[in-house]
């Protein structure tokens, strides 16, 4: 289904709406009332959102009508193209396109962002760039939209570095701080990496599959077309072009979506309004990597290496950012940690094989994190806490914040895997894709990866459950810690209070929506006993048109597992968490770990100060280097070089011109010597030319010379001294020298006089023509003289536009014949010869060897142009 | 007058020069919008050549007067899909950066307008000569004005800059030169007459060392103009010393004469040279590209930082160049305008600022965004633009260029050069976000720390109004490419296939020849051609 009959102008607009607001708000909205900014900024999303139902209800219905891949498209216009080296073009189009992945995932992001703009009129109403922060809120909705809804790479990339671009923007966006507005830089270059990758793995799949659109890749991936080796790999063991592909572009992926090696920027993002955190890690952003992988899903199943790494990269990651968010103080670097964590899980369980899954887990996280995050700005707004809050100064805050409390609660559940909330399903799912690996018996390189995937995700959910419940319990339980009278004086606001409604309305729908969304998921076996509650979970059978992955197991032991380990992991992270820190105000962990370790994982692992010291560093020494040392070395080597030695040889000149006569005098006598001597003996030299069909023989000119001839070098003069330097001779056969013979190849111009005997010699061809050897199987060609003439032997090679092959050829003197692809022309040689006298007496001979032009003997037509100077 | 447009188009900036001189010195302001009028009609005119078909290759606007007879010397212009958005550059940036001069220049308006006039000369004849003789005239003519823009409307080392530049640049027309007087020695060696004709000179096949020599000296002239790596050195110190205006023409076109000279000449003269050397002046490209670019970032002068990070654009440009194939050679091309407009626009903000605090050092800023709002907005995409950021003009170059090299010579993989080069040119990417977010960071972010910046006033009517064509072909060049492929390709695609047609022409060829003529080879004795044999047989 690549071509769609129908234009679906909806998508397009749901594009539009969010790229107007950002360019009015953006350009006129500081002159506006930040009523009209807000109605502007918010309606768009609304708009967009809107237009997304109608367009997913009309795909709803194309798919309840048996339409299995059923697809809307826009195509905008021609963007550019390529031409491949086949010679086939390859256009890029703008065009967009809404399926069941991608149709989730606009609803999500105008759904979820919609929110969170709603939540922001009330969040940010008091700060100066208010229609700043909107234009840039519309426009990361717009590029996200972009992202999600290209139908090819090139047009997804522009939504990806746009996203890019507007989390550079909206992290820095209190600029005045040069710390948030380097954390913008960070995030900006973190993703240009990533970037990198996701360039290079682009370029593969074009020059394999010979198109940029998904669906083409996918339809390549799946036939089998990336399963050849790597061309030109140095190392033996050769990967499959999808493995290489799939890795630059996890790359990429590891960039956007805060995984390791590149998820050091997520963290510092927090320096952003905290509107934007939601955004950043629930609705956008972090999600496209997640996305991008689900896309192409097809081409990443095939290559078993790719997803090994991309699997065990997840864990990894869940794992580091889970310890890390357990030592945490503040709000929304916890939040910020449980996001990579959670991410982690995401591409875990990409990396088993089930893509739908982990999209699944993207789909619920939207909406807690987001929740979340909006949470934790409600409380920041209350208590006045700028930048971040410090759990450790909060507490009891339930009292002041009912709806915040209860809609936080939700999600700390969700996110933990709570029975029956929306995190409970996803995360079971993604548990269970891993053990149904690790149960594999046909591959052990998946079975280790399963294994190393259940037990690491399981450690992580447990860490999950922890960090997160010790958040809650320490922020909205227990007395609050800033209070009047209480703490050290430099807690926050002592009157915390409820958030505005425009606040706390996304609050509520987002909370809700923590709960419940996870039913859309519901397995079609139930754990426990197995009962079969559908032929299929719904979410499954939805993503099942776009989304390649393996078939989830029906085997019991397995499901039942899974579901066991998610359980025990939530219960055991809720427990501890209930036991340490319920109504508690200090961090026991903290003071019973051991110091160092304790330090270690909460200055995160020293990741940053080690890329600092070993690349950046580095990097910069270098660049520092080349700095300096290109306008000291380099400049001095090409410029000031050159320029000394300009100098000095002008100083060496410089000496003669001393002024003292007598040097003068001695340069003058030198000149005039040299000048003498070289009048002293005639020059001779001969030259052949042709005027109007005469051959002519021409002397060098000089003062006072006199010459005399012997055109055929026979010893004889052919008359006295004259000044005539111009001389035309005839020749008859008596005359010639020499035959040779001519031969030229056409082809590459080149050509050669083979001197010839009596005797049969090869002809060495090859010299003129290098093809001469390899197209003719033949005996070499070889010549002799015969009777007067030339005789060649062919040995099998033909004259040209001859059908057979005669033995011995005899040649016509002066006339050209083809053999192959070669003219061969037999020519005559005399040799000429001038005497020249000067005015002292002295007198020079010259000879020189001439080739007759062809035909000359007997019908003179042609040049007579002389071949190597014989000496004087 | 439209029969001969392209006579026209030097016409005008030649007369208008010469009515600025009789113009009185005093009246500053009639001179400043005479010139500005007669560039801006000069620029109403160059898009007259719009009005073309270029759905094929080969010239357009062709104009052909003898001018020297004896020595084959003829007045010969032409635009083909190659040199037609640069003439276009050309007579757009020309008066943006003549306006965008008049806050720095304040002393001998008269002579500067006149200066510019004559480079606009220069510039505009070099890219629409086809004639080798016509093409070294006004290769040569456009030092001059530079020269003096340079050394007396220049920054504190202006001489030794105007110096530096003036020779650097000679020293490779030189040897250009002497390449230029062999060639049609040779041509006429065989033919019998002396040619400068471009289109007659390219059927002349060479055998591989004098093609090596000579597209050595042609290479020298034009990387040293481009600038590649090593011969970079003399752009730094002329682009710190150059009025704004200098600058902005110099990045924005002067640079492009270099690559335009390997399109238009080098590689069709020397195709079996280019085929070899080719990939090393691409993977000295690619060398400048992180050269430049790590330069860059350390640099703390704003205008010596963009002047590094031209030295990395113009190493993409070199590795699309070279990697010989359409959407390379179209990149390349295409990058060429982009380069013009964002390093321009790049420069043109450097000068707005050096305008205000007379500083362009980057510690004397910082939260400058509080201060000058719309002057950070405009900073910030262009910067954008100059990074490669999809939507803007960038991307669609840098992408073309590294996809060209990435496909350049059929396989993939990491034991083929090209491969290699394209990873390393797509670090670039990387790089180039980080010096311009560095400087991006160093000017506008953080608090104002300066007091002398806290009343610098914001963008003014007269800057507005030379940025915003700029922005406005950032955008229209991001987002709709392909009215401006569609022109170059065919030419493009014609360039790519002489090119292969040349290069087998003059492969192992040991004498030289002309295609097409019947060849009077000195050694042969006496022309024979092919043809005659064959009716012998019959």
């Amino acid at each position: 289904m690549h071509e769609e009959p129908t234009q679906q102008l909806s998508l397009l607009l749901i594009i539009l709406f969010p790229l107007a607001g950002a360019a009015i708000n953006g350009l006129f909205g500081r002159r506006m009332p930040k009523g009209l900014v807000s109605f502007l900024g918010v309606g768009a999303v609304a708009v967009s959102f809107v237009l997304a139902i109608l367009s997913f209800i009309s795909l709803f219905g194309m798919r309840s009508d048996g339409v299995h891949e059923a697809a809307l498209t826009y195509q905008f216009y021609e963007w550019f193209s390529l031409k491949m080296p086949s010679g086939a073009e390859v256009p890029i189009n703008v065009r967009f396109l809404m399926d069941s992945l991608s149709g989730v995932m606009t609803l999500v992001v105008t759904g979820i962002g919609g929110l969170i703009h709603l939540y922001s009129v009330g969040y940010m109403s008091e700060d100066d760039g208010y229609a700043r922060f909107f234009a840039y809120l519309n426009l990361f909705t717009a590029s996200m939209l972009i992202l999600v809804l290209g139908s090819s790479l090139p047009v997804m990339f522009v939504g990806w570095e746009g996203v890019g671009l507007c989390s550079y923007l909206l992290i820095g966006f209190w600029y005045e701080n040069r710390e948030y507005a380097a954390a913008g830089r960070k995030a900006f270059v973190a993703n240009r990496v990533g970037d990198f990758g996701v360039l290079i793995g682009m370029f593969i799949l074009v020059g394999v599959a010979g198109s940029f659109e998904f669906a083409d890749i996918n339809d390549v991936a799946l036939s089998g077309g990336f399963e050849d080796g790597f061309p030109a790999w140095p190392f033996a063991a050769v990967p499959s072009l999808a493995t290489v592909a799939c890795l630059f572009l996890f790359l990429g992926c590891t960039g956007k979506s805060a995984q390791i090696p590149l998820y050091v920027w997520l963290p510092d993002a927090m320096a952003g309004p905290t509107p934007v955190s939601a955004l950043i890690h629930a609705a956008t952003m972090v999600t496209a990597g997640v996305y991008l992988c689900c896309r192409l899903s097809p081409l990443f199943i095939s290559s078993d290496v790719a997803m090994a790494v991309i699997a065990v990269t997840g864990t990894l990651t869940a794992l580091l950012a889970a310890t890390i968010a357990v030592t945490q103080h503040e709000m929304k670097k916890i939040l910020a940690y449980s996001t990579v964590s959670q991410l982690g899980f995401m591409f875990a369980a990409v990396g088993v094989g089930f893509f739908a899954a982990g999209f699944f887990h993207v789909f619920t996280h939207a909406f807690f994190k987001a929740c979340l995050f909006l949470g934790a700005g409600s409380v920041m707004h209350s208590v006045h806490a700028h930048g971040d809050a410090d759990i450790y100064k909060l507490g009891g805050l339930k009292k002041y914040m009912p709806i915040t409390r209860i809609t936080f609660l939700f999600s700390c559940l969700a996110i933990a895997g709570f029975p029956f909330s929306s995190g409970f399903f996803s995360k079971d799912e993604i548990l269970l894709g891993a053990a149904a690996q690790a149960f594999r018996d046909d591959d052990p390189l998946m079975v280790g990866v399963g294994w190393f995937t259940l037990i690491g995700l399981t450690l992580g959910a447990i860490m999950t459950g922890f960090y997160m419940f010790r958040l809650y319990f320490l922020t909205f339980t227990g007395e609050y810690r800033s209070a009047e009278g209480s703490g050290d004086g430099h807690g926050y606001d002592a009157h915390p209070h409820e958030s505005p409604p425009s606040m706390s309305i996304p609050l509520i729908v987002l909370g809700v929506g923590a709960l419940i969304v996870g039913f859309l998921g519901i397995p079609h076996i139930a754990p426990g006993f197995g009962w079969h509650l559908d032929d299929y979970s719904w979410w499954g059978h939805w993503m099942e048109a776009s989304v390649a992955g393996h078939e989830l197991p029906e085997d019991l032991f397995v499901i039942n597992l899974a579901s066991g380990l998610a359980l025990m992991a939530m219960l055991i992270g809720i427990g501890a968490a209930w036991v340490l820190y319920r109504n508690k105000s200090t961090d026991p962990i903290a003071e019973k770990a051991p110091k160092r370790v304790y330090q270690f994982i909460f200055d995160k692992w020293r990741v940053d100060e080690f890329y600092q010291a070993v690349i950046i560093n580095p990097i910069k020494s270098v660049a520092t280097v080349i700095g300096r040392s290109d306008l000291t070395f380099v400049d001095a080597l090409l410029t000031r070089l050159p320029s000394l030695n300009a100098r000095g040889l002008g100083q060496i000149l410089a000496r003669f011109q001393n002024g003292v006569v007598q040097t003068y005098g001695m340069v003058v006598v030198v000149g005039v010597a040299a000048v003498m001597a070289m009048f002293w003996m005639p020059r001779a030299q001969v030259e052949g030319q042709l005027e109007r069909g005469n051959l002519q023989l021409v002397a060098s000119p000089g003062l006072g010379y006199e010459y005399r001839w012997d055109a055929n070098s026979d010893g004889n003069f052919d008359g006295a001294w004259s000044t005539e330097r111009v001389y035309s001779p005839t020749y008859d056969a008596g005359d010639v020298r020499e035959t040779v013979l001519y031969v030229r190849s056409p082809r590459t111009g080149a050509s050669h006089h083979f001197e010839l005997t009596e005797e049969w010699e090869v002809l060495p061809l090859d010299s003129l023509d290098p093809r001469w050897r390899r197209a003719k199987n033949t005996l070499p060609v070889a010549a002799r003289l015969h009777e007067g003439g030339v005789q060649l032997r062919l040995n099998g090679a033909k004259k040209f536009g001859a059908s057979d092959s005669p033995e011995l050829l005899d040649l016509t003197m002066g006339r050209g014949t083809a053999v192959e692809n070669l003219l061969v022309v037999p020519r005559q040689k005399i040799v000429a010869t001038v005497e020249v006298r000067n005015a002292f007496g002295n007198v020079a001979t010259a000879s020189r060897n001439m080739i007759l032009p062809d035909g000359y003997l007997p019908q003179p037509h042609a040049a007579l142009v002389g071949e190597k100077e014989a000496q004087p | 007058m439209m029969t001969h447009t392209l006579t026209w188009l030097l016409l005008v900036p030649l007369l208008g020069s010469l009515f600025i001189l009789i113009m009185p010195k005093q009246n500053e302001g009639a001179i400043k919008g005479a010139s500005l009028l007669i560039m801006l009609g000069e620029f109403l005119l160059s898009l007259r050549l719009l009005w073309a078909d270029y759905s094929t290759a080969g010239y357009r606007f062709v104009e052909q007067v003898t001018w020297v007879e004896s020595l084959g010397i003829s007045y010969k212009l032409g635009v083909d899909g190659l040199s037609l958005w640069l003439v276009l550059l050309t007579t757009a940036l020309t008066p943006v950066a003549l306006y965008a001069s008049w806050g720095g220049v304040t002393t001998r308006i008269k002579e500067y307008a006149f200066s510019f006039l004559m480079l606009e000369l220069g510039m505009l004849g070099a890219f629409v000569a086809l004639d080798l003789f016509l093409f070294y005239v006004f290769w040569e003519l456009m030092l001059v004005p530079m020269y003096l823009i340079i050394g007396i409307w220049g920054g504190k080392d202006r001489v030794y800059a105007a110096l530096k530049f003036f020779i650097y640049t000679f020293v490779g027309s030189l040897l250009m030169l002497v390449a230029i007087l062999y060639i049609v020695n040779t041509y006429e060696a065989i033919a019998g007459y002396y040619t400068f004709d471009l289109e007659k000179l390219t059927t002349l096949v060479l055998p591989a060392v004098p093609q090596y020599l000579l597209f050595g000296a042609f290479a020298v002239a034009f990387a040293i103009k481009v600038p590649m790596f090593p011969f970079h050195t003399w752009l730094p110190d002329a682009h710190v010393q150059a009025p704004t205006g200098g600058s902005i023409v110099l990045a924005a076109v002067l640079l492009k004469l270099g690559i335009y000279g390997f399109i238009r000449f080098a590689m069709p003269l020397f195709p079996v040279a280019s085929q070899v050397i080719g990939p090393v002046l691409a993977g000295l490209g690619v060398l400048g590209i992180i050269y430049g670019a790590y330069a860059a970032w350390v640099q703390r002068d704003l205008k010596k930082l963009v002047a590094y990070s031209s030295v990395s654009h113009m190493g993409f440009i070199l590795l699309g160049l070279f990697a010989m194939n359409r959407h390379g050679v179209s990149g390349a091309i295409l990058q060429m305008i982009n380069h013009g407009v964002s390093t321009g626009a790049l420069f043109l903000l450097v000068g707005v600022i050096y305008d205000r605090r007379h500083s362009r050092m980057l510690d004397d800023f910082g939260g400058l965004a509080k201060v000058m709002p719309w002057y950070a907005t405009v900073f910030v995409i262009v910067t954008m633009s100059s990074i490669g950021l999809p939507g803007t003009n960038g991307f669609v170059g840098e992408f073309m260029i590294l996809a060209g090299s990435f496909f350049s010579r059929g396989t993939v993989g990491f034991g083929n050069t090209w491969f290699v080069m394209t990873l390393f040119a797509a670090t670039g990417v990387i790089f180039a976000a980080v010096y311009m977010l560095h400087a991006v960071l160093r000017m506008f972010w953080g608090k104002v720390t300066h007091e002398e910046n806290e009343g610098l006033s914001d963008l003014n009517r007269r800057e507005t109004i030379a940025l915003i064509p700029l922005v406005a072909l950032v955008f229209w060049i991001g987002l709709y490419p392909k009215f401006f492929l569609d022109k170059m390709n065919p030419s493009v695609d014609a360039f790519i296939t002489d090119f292969s047609v040349r290069y087998q022409e003059s492969r192992g060829v040991s004498n030289p020849r002309i295609v097409g003529l019947q060849a009077i080879d000195p050694t042969d004795g006496g022309a024979y051609a092919w043809a005659d044999d064959k009716g012998d047989e019959r």
